[in-house]
Order: C-alpha cells, then sequence, then structure tokens
C-alpha cells in the first residue's frame, strides 16, 4: 500500500510542475507578444511624428528640422535611437503655434508618442523580467524570439506655452 | 470606442474615487463613447444608467483604513460575465492593487488594460509579501496612469514601472453655473466685510484650520462684518470652542454639505483658504474653488503651487504661517482688483483641469494601451481624439 501512495504522490506532483510549466511558458509568450506588438506601435508613431515634422518643415522653419525629419525617416537601426533624438531637439528649438494645424499635428504625434515610449518601456522590462527568470532560461522557454531591446530615447514631449488655450 | 470601467469601492458610500470614476465616465459619454462601469453597490441603491452592480460590498479593513469591497468567487463570475458581455476595446481599472473587483478584472482581462493609481500608496507589509502575486497583476496592465506626481512617484520607486500623470479633473460646469447659498457672500467693501471660507476635516492638523482660526481670530476685530463659513465633518462645539464668545457670531458651520451643496458653499465665498500644512498630493479642492470663482489662499506646498500655476492663479502663503495669512487675506479682502485678477487666470488654469479635457488626456492612454497590444496605430477619428490637449 505505501507504494501506492508514493506512486500517487510523485504523479501529483509532476502534473502540479507539468502546470506550472505550461502556466509560465503561457505568460513569456504573452509578455514576449505584447513587447513585439508595443515595438510595432513605438515604430508607427516615431514614423508619423517624423512625417509631421517634414510637412511643418515644408511649410516654414526650412532646411534643418527638414533635414533632422528625413534622417529619423531613414535611420537604420542602430543609428535610430541618436537620429529621433536629434530631431526632438529641432522640435524644441522652434515654436509651435498650436493654433496651426501642421504644428499642433506635430504637438499631438509627440504627446502620443511619448505614451508610445512610456508604454512600449513598461512592456520591454516585464518581458525582460519574465524572460531572465532561471527556470524559464534553463528551458530556453522564449527561444526563437529576439531578446527584447529598449528604445532609448528621451521624453519627445514638446511644452506647449501656458498661455495657449487648452484646445 | 467601447470601454469598461471598474471602479473597487461601492457607490453607497461617497469616495475621492467613486467620484473621480464618475466623471470621467459622464465626460467620455459626453465625447461619445460607450462606457459600462463595474461597481460594487447593494441591489436596492439607485445607481446611474451606466454602473453595473457587482453585488454587496464587504467592509474590510485595509491599509489604515476600512475600505468596502467586493471579492471572492461569487465576484469574480460576475466581473468574468461583465467583461464576456461588454466586449470592450479597453478596460480601465482603478486602484487595481487592492483585493478588489479591479484585480479580478485585471486577471480575468484579456485585451488592453489602463490602471489608474489614486492613492501615493507606499509599498505596504502585505503587499511586499505578496510581491509574486502582485507580479502577475502589474504584468497583465497595459499602461498606467497616475493622478498626482506623488502617486506616480511610488510608481516609479515602488512598483518598478514607468505612469502617466493626468490630474484628477473637474466638473467646471457644474461649479460655475451655480447660485450662493441665501444671504452670501454679503458685502466686501475696503476696510470691512467679506466671507471666507474653509472646506474640509478641521480636526485633522495637516488640513491646518488651526492656522485658519488664529488668522480670523487676529483680523476679525479689525474688520466690521468678516465672516468665516466652514464645511466639513466634525462637532460643531468642538469647532465654536476655537473661537473667543464675542466673534463666534461671525463663524457659521455648515457641517457636512452634500457634494452637490459644496458649489454652492464655494460660490460663497470672496476668499478660499486652505492652511493645509502637508500631506496633500494634488489639492482638488483647489481646482474645485478655482471653478468656482473663488479666490484662493493657500499655503505655500509643491502641490499647491503647481496647481496655482506658481501662484498667478491664488495666493501663496508661507506653510503654518498664520500671520502672514492675515497679512494675505487683509490685503486680498481690501482689493478687489487683484482678486479679480487672480480668478481671471485661476479661470484659465482650470480650464486644463475641466473633465472633457482631462478625459481626452484620458482616451490617448487608451489609443496607446490598445495599440501596444494590436501593434497599429489608431486613427484619430475612430478615438475621438481630434482637439485633445
Amino acid at each position: 500500500m505505501p507504494h501506492l501512495w508514493w506512486a500517487l504522490g510523485g504523479a501529483v506532483l509532476v502534473a502540479l510542475v507539468v502546470v506550472y510549466l505550461v502556466w509560465t511558458a503561457g505568460r513569456v509568450a504573452r509578455l514576449q507578444a505584447r513587447a513585439e506588438s508595443a515595438a510595432r506601435a513605438l515604430d508607427a508613431h516615431l514614423l508619423r511624428r517624423a512625417a509631421a515634422a517634414a510637412v511643418l518643415a515644408e511649410k516654414r522653419y526650412g532646411v534643418e528640422l527638414y533635414a533632422a525629419a528625413r534622417i529619423a525617416l531613414d535611420a537604420a537601426p542602430e543609428e535610430r535611437e541618436a537620429a529621433e533624438n536629434d530631431l526632438t531637439r529641432q522640435l524644441r528649438t522652434i515654436a509651435l503655434d498650436p493654433a496651426d494645424p501642421a504644428c499642433e499635428a506635430v504637438i499631438a504625434a509627440s504627446r502620443r508618442l511619448a505614451l508610445a515610449r512610456q508604454v512600449h518601456t513598461d512592456l520591454v522590462r516585464d518581458a525582460r523580467a519574465a524572460r531572465s527568470r532561471p527556470l524559464v532560461r534553463l528551458l530556453r522557454m522564449g527561444r526563437g524570439h529576439e531578446w527584447p531591446r529598449y528604445f532609448d530615447v528621451d521624453d519627445p514631449t514638446l511644452t506647449v506655452p501656458a498661455e495657449a488655450p487648452a484646445s | 470606442m467601447r470601454i469598461g470601467i471598474v471602479c473597487p469601492y461601492s457607490f453607497d458610500v461617497p469616495g475621492g474615487v467613486q467620484n473621480h470614476v464618475m466623471d470621467l465616465a459622464e465626460a467620455l459619454i459626453g465625447l461619445g463613447h460607450e462606457v459600462s462601469v463595474l461597481a460594487p453597490a447593494d441591489e436596492d441603491s439607485p445607481l446611474p444608467s451606466y454602473v453595473v452592480s457587482a453585488g454587496r460590498a464587504v467592509p474590510l479593513p485595509y491599509n489604515g483604513s476600512v475600505a468596502r469591497i467586493a471579492f471572492g468567487p461569487v465576484s469574480t463570475a460576475r466581473v468574468r460575465r461583465w467583461i464576456i458581455r461588454g466586449d470592450f476595446d479597453v478596460l480601465h481599472v482603478h486602484e487595481p492593487l487592492t483585493l478588489s473587483l479591479s484585480m479580478l478584472a485585471v486577471l480575468s482581462a484579456r485585451g488592453p488594460v489602463v490602471a489608474t493609481f489614486h492613492t501615493a500608496m507606499t509599498r505596504s507589509r502585505v503587499l511586499a509579501a505578496a510581491q509574486g502575486v502582485l507580479q502577475i497583476v502589474l504584468e497583465r496592465i497595459t499602461a498606467r496612469i497616475a493622478v498626482s506626481a506623488l502617486a506616480r512617484k511610488v510608481q516609479v520607486e515602488h512598483m518598478d514601472g514607468g505612469a502617466v500623470e493626468i490630474p484628477n479633473g473637474v466638473a467646471v460646469a457644474k461649479f460655475a453655473g451655480v447660485e450662493p447659498l441665501p444671504g452670501w457672500p454679503g458685502e466686501c467693501a475696503p476696510g470691512a466685510g467679506g466671507t471666507i471660507g474653509f472646506l474640509g476635516r478641521f480636526t485633522e492638523a495637516r488640513k491646518g484650520f488651526p492656522i485658519l482660526a488664529d488668522a480670523f481670530v487676529a483680523l476679525a476685530p479689525h474688520r466690521p462684518g468678516l465672516r468665516l463659513l466652514v464645511a466639513g465633518p466634525g462637532d460643531p462645539d468642538d469647532l465654536y470652542g476655537r473661537f473667543p464668545a464675542e466673534l463666534r457670531d461671525r463663524v457659521t458651520f455648515l457641517g457636512m454639505v452634500p457634494e452637490s451643496d459644496k458649489a454652492r458653499m464655494l460660490r460663497s465665498l470672496h476668499l478660499y483658504v486652505a492652511p493645509n500644512t502637508g500631506g496633500e498630493s494634488f489639492g482638488m479642492i483647489l481646482t474645485e474653488a478655482l471653478a468656482a470663482g473663488a479666490t484662493v489662499v493657500a499655503s505655500d506646498l509643491d502641490a499647491f503651487r503647481r496647481v496655482l500655476d506658481g501662484g498667478r492663479a491664488g495666493r501663496l502663503f508661507p506653510t503654518g504661517d498664520a500671520a502672514a495669512l492675515r497679512a494675505a487675506l487683509a490685503e486680498l479682502l481690501d482689493d478687489p482688483e487683484q482678486r479679480g485678477a487672480l480668478t481671471a487666470c485661476g479661470d484659465q488654469v482650470v480650464a486644463h483641469y475641466d473633465w472633457p479635457v482631462v478625459a481626452r488626456r484620458v482616451i490617448e492612454v487608451y489609443a496607446a494601451a490598445i495599440e501596444a497590444t494590436d501593434g497599429r496605430v489608431i486613427d484619430q477619428e475612430w478615438a475621438g481624439l481630434g482637439g485633445a490637449v
């Protein structure tokens, strides 16, 4: 009889471990997928801001802003963070008037980019935390996916003069 | 957009989070979104049409106070059913780290989740012990909102994550349009008259009522007709006992005023005084006083300075300094032009806190959460983002 109890206990234990592993694998996959989606959304918002800045540059403010926007649009992945920071710096040097649609487009794109950046950073942190757990690494659960990368840029929010109307 | 909002605390009792949730829901509906709010409530209590009851709330001691919340298998089933029926584009939970409907909703959610953190709660011992469980809750949240700089700081330092700071809104229209209480605020001429007001728990030290009382006692004998209007929970004898007998008939105590009368009380003043000595993370009452068109005199706390735009939208005095408060009151009561300039600037400031404006910023966070789940960018028109701040 004792043997039977041992066997039963062992079976329960194995079942629990399997459940835990399946659950953990699902969790890692979910966080990984979410970090990848967030990266795609961030990419789209970066393109939108650069495009809006290019439109504004064509209307006025001229060459330097246009160049910065173009460089940001065309940057290779490893140069992109620096190029985006340059664009943020360029945008900060000009006085944007929220009443002008082209300026408002840049301000709005920057604001939404700031949100996308914040969310992306949080989700990448969660994904990395999940993937760096010892058990996950030992069983190589995240293999087949790139290690989630931070996109390290300055806060792109543009400050609008305080006197400006709210909407 | 179809939005599901979860409020952890019962609508049967008044509270800051409950008011926030109701005002936000109404502002979102006003912007043309479909909103459903899930909250604990007694079966027979009257609820706005957009609120779905999750059943009775049980009082539970939590974090130093008693919270009426719902938690357990029955609540879990109700939360699940509500989420499935609602088919929401985004789920917005409030205070997800309390054992409540909010936590259940986060754990049952499959799509994008936005969480708002209200309290500047530091990590309690219970939370520290449950770090692993907490992580499971936190990692299901897509985007986080903090209602104050302090709440955001807690996020960054203790919860290991960023948060977007979006302040509490104030329903400017509700405050600006109401009639003052009959007979108030009365005359205010140079050297005489004037009504100053205070709203809140006068018994609580950090609200700083004794500082205002000292300033009033010092100023009243030199200023005939000066009156003090006080509203808030507390014992009248305790309040009147703080003033010398000859001044007591110039102090009026309204007791606890319902939310609907708060605006009328604030409209009945020449000056609203916030003598707080600390512990304020945002200064909601200041935005309400500004919305009601009162001139604000407040202690020089970080949170207050920020709301009052560094002193342009209201007078700041050194925190805890009754003599400075007395001087500021005397000067402002004598000078209608200066009061007018402060309230004019106050109107501009409070426009940034108007609920429709704040709600548009919240919608942008919803959009960011949905995009981070989908990987696609949302059109401005669909999300109603046009003309956001």
